[in-house]
């Protein structure tokens, strides 16, 4: 054979796995730090590789806030191979990460602007990195709002984290689930996360809306802001596509010419909103 | 870098193409550009051939149960055990207690060998293999009308025919290159049929679709044979000088009209009307079949009516026209003409006929040989369960999941005093035996297959088999050589060839050297011979074809209150058979990791089910969670699965009854009920 | 420039897999033409571009990422001879062109230049295509070149490891033959190129309805030949093989025209229906990759148009999508 040793753009890098918590009867929560103890230099809305050899990789969103801790929070929803395994792990076992990968959400263009925050499912893991930013960062944002809407209560995301940020008179909380059988002592709102948008009263010139959720939000959600005022230059979304080698080469997560894991997978709305099966 | 042209494992299309390696590692496929058939093409299955080769799960050594478990053993214990119980269960009980399972897998040589075995060295004919479960219902019902159970045209008639009617055949998905030139013939004026009630691709292209009822095949091709008649559109010409027992095909059609053959079928009077007037108006016409027709309690009839077909409109012994049932397995029509079946000897010589003994006996260096024909293998598996047979030696098959009503396949495995599983992987079935062989694969070995048809052609080794696993016919010669027989020893497959030619006439003319590169198409009788693309040109090879009419019968288990779904069961394109190779190829898994059942979108209404639910599916047989596929491939009321998932196997739903002729099970048509789980 | 005469073809590259891994056109058993090592089958220059892509030296149909042995991953440390690669033709080596540029793009693909960043890259041209036709001669984007003059190889190296190949050939002086030959070549009008620029246009333009995806998807039949087939397709997948005691991870070619290829753990399918699929495999040459690098990605090698058992090849779509919107 012919090849020689190669540098490591597809080498994973050893992590120790700090804790776990179940987040919801399908999604469990990971803290996890590189062995070497570097940081993971990442910011809200990028993405890495997480390997367990023998498994395979898969893409997971980052879902802490690189102003804290010297750890990273993962949380993982159990859907494939890979992440039914991620499920089995306990504290102390190692996993391999590559990264972190792709555009960060734009912060830049955030500073000094009210923030629309809204996702849906499990679009609250990436969206919670952003929020604890700010929560870190106070005077570097305007008013913050946070719409989250989940299928039903069960499955509702980081209940603690919306509960404190419900408390904090930094953030407006608007949630819903999509469902509520009654059994599960729920009081809240129930309906789509569109539902939340149009008791919204925000000036669309000084204000930034991000969305992340599952395929399905985005025309909906996209339409009411519109509806609201807000133009597609100040509407930020993360796109989901299945990322494998996180790096623009494997092909897999293309969107016309754009590789969803280098040039994403935030998108700013007019990048993407012309181009066939992005939203 | 290393390239070795070989032939596709997969299905009976008989591509070829070479294997890349790199110190003596498979690195990929390279299609062959010249070849006949494949042209520079293959199918996804191909293009991934290499992948599944050097897979970490693949057996490198004997194993031998011991104390409950599987444990790794030399070969010499191994194959001494083999033979030691073998020979010690024919002394106890007689030598039909064993029973030889060959396999479409393995090459000419290796049938023939395992035929050789079980005839020469164990003194039974109890030797048979999968075409059992495909096209046993062909071989019957094609030897009987035409007098040769093959594909009567080749795969080249497809560009020179002026209509197609595929019967029973997903074409596009279980032979890709023949449904990829179906798909072309149309494409430049080729009229389609498609006689299917899945909405198969071709279907997309059909002049005509026609979705009858799962099982009404005769009474369609009755109603289409009866419009023929009574608008005297038959060929006489042919009928009169080539045939015979036509006054009886006429008798037996005569009350199918289109209006009877419509209510049995669910088709439109109409549509039967214009199937016959447009097979019947073309110049050459093919009919092209597969397990759709076969594989029934009825299947050797739908045959001989596909035969009368085709002879009451002229449609044999030209170019573009036929009776082609395409094979399923890459070599399986090789394990037919190899004498892997329990009546016959290679070359489809019967073991009844004392002369044929006599011959066969002399070459092999025997007094003689068994008279009575063996057990087919869904008999043997029957008389397992019943306690006559002890013994099952099955190379490359894996029943657990490929046989009908798995929880009596199993209980019939776990009866035997003796199981010997030779495989490249520890399937379902070898998981279950006292004793496995580690077998090399297709790229680690020699020999020859013949496909659909009737190509032989070589196999050639790209790579060493993993550990000490050993070709399928060392392995065999070893046995005999243990079990005291000196009449098998060979080094090579070429001169187990040269022995296969002197005693079985179809493939008199074939060595090795003479199949470089494309192979030859038998009847190849001797060795000045060009091998023979066009079967039946000026006579059928039993003289006058004879039309065979048939009496109409249902299908063994009709849809009740507590079972309202007709099951089908079949393939995917992407999986082969138990997905033992196809499973541990990443791409092809990926496309379809698990097992899946495709439901009408009314039906799924019905019952609340929406895409990926999880079902349960249940029979009389047994039961099972699936995956559902709400689609429009299917009919209301009829539910297809695939059989290639161990978990969510389709064989525990269907229905162990067979043809009583052929002795086929009827895979295509049982009752199951299909509930959404909470 | 330098001399090879037929007489001398065989020992020449003989002589060269001392210090390289030598791959070249070759004539297998069966007379299909590939570029593989010496001693594979019988040397064969003539006859055009070879049936499989020349780009797969590089970028193999399937390649290890690494090996981990008891859970430490190791890197794999014994590098072989550097390649040397004789058999692109003119628009091999605008393929090689566009994926050297895509796979150093960015973050650099490492396993591709593992192999690709030691390797000799020689062309060939001249009259030595199918029955002695014209291959057009390279813009000398390689090391070096074999031009065929109808009677021996001129080779023009390029680079310096072009020439240290051809340093002990004997000289000439370039005879007037080639230059006019390139000037003449340079003003033939290819009119499948006239094609695929309307195919581009149509299709920047949106002028191709979803109907037209749905009509080609129906006659394709997944084979994945056509993306195989392709020298500037990329795209790859990923296993893990694992048994008791190594893990290893591998890369093999993929293709968009498979429903599992941008399937979603969810189900959620970008690429859902064959009409899309069949979309993104033209679209994404014709389209979406002049967008992103100026250059349409097909470059009409005619593999695909080979590959495909039912026709439904690049420059065979393109031309039935000029005929029916333009």
């Amino acid at each position: 054979m012919t090849a020689a040793c190669h540098t490591g753009l597809y080498l994973p890098i050893e992590c120790e796995i700090l804790s776990v918590s179940e987040l919801t009867p399908a999604e469990k929560l990971f803290q996890v730090r590189r062995t070497d103890g570097v940081p993971l230099g990442h910011l809200p809305g990028q993405f890495i590789q997480v390997s367990l050899l023998g498994w395979g990789e898969a893409p997971i969103s980052v879902a802490s806030s690189p102003t804290r801790n010297n750890f990273f929070e993962l949380g993982v929803r159990r859907a494939g191979t890979l992440t039914g395994a991620m499920h089995q792990l306990k504290v102390g076992d190692v996993i391999g990460i590559r990264g972190p990968f792709g555009r960060p959400f734009d912060l830049s263009r955030m500073r000094g602007k009210d923030l629309l925050l809204i996702s849906g499912g499990c679009g609250l893991a990436p969206m919670r990195s952003l929020i604890q930013y700010c929560e870190d960062r106070p005077s570097e944002f305007g008013r913050i709002s946070i719409l989250y809407g989940a299928k039903n209560p069960t499955y509702t995301l980081f209940k603690d984290d919306l509960a404190a940020w419900n408390a904090s008179a930094r953030f407006a909380c608007s949630l819903t689930v999509d469902n509520s059988t009654g059994k599960d002592c729920y009081s809240g709102n129930v309906g789509l996360i569109t539902s939340l948008i149009p008791p919204l009263t925000f000036d669309p010139s000084k204000t930034i809306a991000a969305i992340v959720g599952p395929p399905v939000m985005y025309r909906s959600v996209i339409t009411e802001l519109k509806t609201k005022g807000l133009t597609s230059d100040r509407i930020a979304v993360s796109l989901e596509r299945q990322m494998r080698c996180g790096v623009g080469k494997c092909g897999h997560c293309t969107i016309e010419h754009l590789y969803c894991c280098q040039d994403g997978p935030v998108f700013w709305l007019n990048e993407v909103e012309h181009l066939r099966g992005a939203l | 870098m290393k390239r070795t042209l070989t032939v596709c494992p997969y299905c009976g299309t008989g591509c070829t193409f070479y294997l890349v390696s790199d110190n003596g590692r498979l690195v990929g496929v390279e299609p062959s550009t010249t070849h006949p058939v494949s042209r520079g093409g293959l199918c996804i299955k191909g293009w991934n051939a290499f992948a599944f080769v050097h897979h970490p799960d693949r057996l490198t050594t004997p194993l031998i149960r011991r104390d409950g478990l599987l444990q790794a053993a030399s070969w010499d214990d191994a194959l001494n055990l083999v033979v030691e119980k073998l020979k010690g269960l024919q002394k106890n009980y007689g030598t039909d207690a064993v029973m030889f399972a060959s396999s479409a897998k393995a090459t000419n040589e290796e049938n023939y060998l395992l035929m050789k075995l079980a005839r020469a060295v164990f003194s039974t004919n109890n030797i048979d293999h999968c075409a059992r479960l495909c096209h046993s219902s062909t071989v019957t019902g094609l030897a009987e009308t035409f007098g040769s159970g093959a594909m009567t045209n080749s795969i080249s008639c497809f560009d020179q025919t002026d209509l197609i009617l595929v019967i029973g055949s997903n074409t596009t998905e279980q032979h890709p290159l023949i449904g990829s030139r179906i798909l072309n013939a149309v494409r430049s004026g080729t009229q389609l049929i498609v006689a299917d009630n899945r909405r198969i691709r071709l279907a997309r292209q059909a002049d005509l679709h026609l979705r009858h009822k799962n099982g009404s095949d005769v009474a369609l091709l009755h109603g289409i044979m009866h419009v023929i008649i009574a608008e005297d559109l038959a060929e006489e010409k042919f009928i009169s000088s080539r045939t015979e027992n036509y006054a009886a095909l006429t008798e037996s059609v005569a009350e199918w009209t289109p209006e009877r053959a419509a209510t049995i079928t669910g088709l439109e009077a109409t549509e039967i009307i214009a199937a016959a007037r447009l097979f019947a108006s073309a110049e050459r016409a093919m009919i092209v079949y597969s397990m759709g027709i076969t594989q029934h309690s009825h299947g050797v009839d739908n045959v001989r009516c596909i035969a009368s077909l085709a002879m009451l409109t002229g449609n044999v012994g030209r170019p573009g026209t036929g009776v082609n049932p395409l094979r399923g397995q890459n070599n399986v029509q090789g394990g037919c003409d190899m004498g892997a079946l329990p009546d016959l000897y290679s070359g489809y010589q019967k073991v009844s006929d004392p002369q044929l003994r006599e011959k066969f006996a002399s070459s092999w260096g025997l007094k003689s040989l068994p008279a009575t024909p063996g057990l087919p293998l869904t008999r043997a598996m029957n008389a397992a369960t019943e306690g006559q047979l002890k013994a099952m030696f099955i190379m490359g098959e894996n029943p657990v999941i490929s046989d009908p009503d798995q929880r009596h396949a199993v209980a019939t495995l776990q009866n035997l005093e003796l199981l010997v599983v030779q495989d490249i992987f520890l399937t379902e079935t070898a998981a279950l035996a006292d004793i496995v062989l580690p077998a090399a694969c297709y790229a680690e070995k020699d020999g020859t297959f013949t496909s659909t048809e009737r190509r032989i052609q070589r196999l050639q080794k790209a790579v060493e088999p993993p550990g000490e696993a050993r070709a399928d016919w060392e392995i065999i010669c070893r046995i005999a050589e243990r079990a005291g027989y000196p009449g098998m020893r060979y080094s090579t497959t070429s001169e187990i060839m040269e022995e296969i030619a002197t005693l079985t006439p179809i493939y008199g003319g074939i060595n090795h050297e003479r199949l470089d590169p494309h192979g030859l198409q038998w009847p190849c009788p001797d060795i000045d011979h060009p091998g023979t693309p066009l079967l039946h040109v000026d006579g059928f090879t039993r003289g006058l074809g004879r039309f065979s009419p048939v009496d109409h019968r249902l299908s063994a288990e009709q849809t009740d209150e507590a079972y309202p779904f007709v099951l089908t069961t079949g393939r995917t394109y992407f999986h082969w058979h138990t997905g033992s190779m196809t499973r541990r190829t990443h791409l092809l898994n990926r496309e379809e990791p698990h097992s899946f059942i495709e439901l009408h979108p009314d039906d799924a209404a019905t019952l609340g089910v929406r895409n990926r639910d999880e079902l349960l599916v249940s029979s009389r047989r047994g039961r099972l969670k699936t995956q559902a596929r709400v689609t429009e491939m299917v009919i209301p009321g009829v539910v297809f699965m695939p059989f290639h998932f161990a978990e969510g196997a389709a064989n525990t739903l269907t229905n162990n009854v067979l043809d009583p002729e052929s002795s086929i099970p009827e895979f295509k048509v049982c009752a199951v009920q299909v509930e959404k789980l909470p | 420039m330098k001399i090879l005469t037929p007489n001398k073809v065989d020992s020449f590259f003989q002589l060269l897999t001392q210090k390289w891994d030598v791959r070249l056109p070759i004539v297998l058993t069966d007379g299909t033409r590939v570029i593989s090592s010496l001693g594979d089958g019988s040397i064969a220059l003539h006859g055009g571009a070879v049936s499989s892509k020349p780009t797969a030296a590089f970028f193999p149909q399937h390649s290890s990422v690494f090996i981990s042995v008891n859970g430490l991953i190791q890197e794999q440390t014994t590098p072989g001879l550097p390649i040397f690669v004789l058999g692109f033709t003119d628009r091999d080596l605008e393929c090689l062109r566009f994926i050297d540029r895509f796979f150093a793009n960015g973050l650099r693909d490492d396993i591709y230049f593992t192999l690709r960043s030691n390797a000799v890259v020689a062309g060939i041209s001249g009259y030595c295509g199918v029955n002695g036709a014209l291959l057009q001669p390279s813009s000398g984007n390689c090391d070096l070149e074999f031009f065929w003059d109808g009677c021996r190889w001129l080779i023009i190296p390029y680079s310096g490891a072009g020439n240290e190949i051809v340093a002990d050939l004997p000289d000439s002086a370039p005879p007037e033959a080639i230059e006019a030959f390139k000037k003449a070549s340079t003003a033939l009008p290819d009119e499948n190129e006239k094609i695929l620029r309307q195919a581009s246009e149509l299709l920047r333009a949106d002028r191709v309805p979803d109907s037209f995806w749905s009509e080609i998807g129906d006659r394709c039949i997944s084979c994945t030949g056509c993306n195989l087939a392709c020298p500037t397709c990329t795209c790859f997948g990923v296993q893990d093989w694992r048994s008791s005691k190594t893990i290893e991870r591998s890369r093999m070619w993929d293709s968009c025209q498979l429903d599992g290829f941008m399937r979603e753990a969810s189900g959620h399918n970008p690429l859902g229906t064959e009409a899309l699929r069949t979309r993104r495999r033209i679209h994404h040459k014709l389209a979406a990759d002049p967008e992103k690098w100026g250059d349409i990605s097909c470059f009409l090698c005619g593999r695909c148009d080979k590959a495909c058992p039912t026709g439904i090849g690049i420059l065979a779509v393109a031309k039935e999508l000029v005929a029916r919107f333009a």
